[in-house]
């Protein structure tokens, strides 16, 4: 199967928005992230009151990559998939749940926190969002990009990387 | 498949550098971090051994900015290149837009050059994806070995058919580096709104 792509836009995005935001309120988290498998960031919200959130495009990165790994030892043990994943240090945590079967949930949080509440309104974020992925899946919009994108990036390529 | 975020105005492409273990693939991401000016680059990400072996990959975001009111990223991989990481390598190539495969030009790589070609094409198999469908750019490296094996014949193992660009380099000095990406960004781009 070819990787589809999973394009939040209008309605469906400001959904997916509005959950990640009512996630931060309900658990306490500082990020919230919905995350396609392949690593790119399609929605994010912070906390009002959050410091600056780490480098975006590494952690969908590296999460998406460990919700890979981890769905690859659930099959070596005979498991479908391993659904949540949990990571606690002393003062942040995060918490990654599957968004459906093309995106993820991610949530940093700090010791604030409960772990019972982010996992509890985590699950159920995942679950809406993972509708709004399969919306967005059955409807993609159309990308009307011309001849004149590619020529701009090439040209921003040249500059770059040298003619 | 690139990644469009139509909120955010914002198109990403995954682009990953493919090769047998110790061919040069992260010494070309790390020549491209080190020349990229700020602003242009995110983190790079190397999840490596303590002997420096790329044990799951190496990421690193590049940001063209904004482009027909885009913004513009290309997210660069590597893969582990030994053989035992193979679900590793699998897993990257998971939604790939681009490759570059990095050949290895020691005479004693050259069936490694080959087993790896074979690999790619069956790791991609598995995500309904054939080389062929695929914008692939073939950089032989290594260039400066005193015994290097001519650019043909590492191309005629692992692409018997001439159908990949094919750039020489000598990563370690930065030699083809840019060339190769620019090319394989290139072809990514062509792809953009075409359909394919």
């Amino acid at each position: 199967m070819v990787e589809p792509s999973l394009v939040l836009y209008g309605d469906l995005y400001a959904r997916a928005l509005a959950l990640l935001e009512e996630t931060l309120r309900e658990t306490g988290a500082r990020y919230a992230l919905l995350i396609d498998r392949k690593g790119f960031v399609l929605a994010h919200k912070e906390a009002l009151w959050a410091p600056k959130p780490p480098p975006l495009d590494s952690l969908a990165t590296l999460a998406a990559g460990n919700a890979a790994a981890t769905q690859a030892l659930a099959k070596l043990l005979g498991e479908a998939r391993f659904q949540e994943l949990v990571h606690q240090g002393e003062r942040m945590g995060l918490y990654v749940d599957e968004a459906g079967e093309h995106a993820l949930l991610l949530l940093v949080f700090d010791e604030n926190a409960p772990l019972g509440k982010v996992k509890l309104y985590g699950k159920r974020a995942a679950e809406a969002l993972a509708r709004i992925a399969g919306e967005a899946l059955a409807h993609p919009p159309k990308l009307n990009l011309d001849t004149q994108y590619r020529e701009e990036a090439k040209a921003i390529l040249d500059e770059l990387l040298g003619n | 498949m690139s990644t469009i975020n139509f909120a955010n105005r914002e198109i990403n492409f995954k682009i990953v550098y493919y090769g047998p273990g110790l061919s040069g693939k992260t010494t070309n991401l790390k020549w491209v971090y080190g020349r990229i000016p700020e602003g242009r680059k995110g983190e790079m990400v190397s999840l490596a051994t303590e002997d420096e072996r790329t044990l799951f990959f190496d990421f690193l975001p590049l940001d063209l900015g904004e482009v027909k009111g885009f913004r513009t990223r290309f997210h660069l991989y590597t893969v582990p290149g030994q053989v035992f990481y193979n679900a590793s390598r699998k897993l990257i190539l998971r939604g790939v837009d681009g490759i570059v495969f990095v050949a290895d030009s020691a005479p004693n790589r050259l069936r490694a050059n080959a087993e790896s070609m074979r690999n790619m094409r069956e790791n991609l198999a598995e995500y309904g994806l054939k080389v062929e469908d695929l914008p692939v750019v073939l950089q032989v490296n290594k260039r400066d070995l005193p015994d290097a094996l001519p650019v043909e014949m590492v191309r005629a193992v692992v692409d018997p058919g001439g159908r990949f660009p094919v750039f020489e380099a000598v990563a370690t000095e930065g030699r083809g580096v840019f060339e190769t990406l620019k090319e394989v960004s290139r072809l990514v781009l062509a792809r953009v709104g075409s359909g394919a």
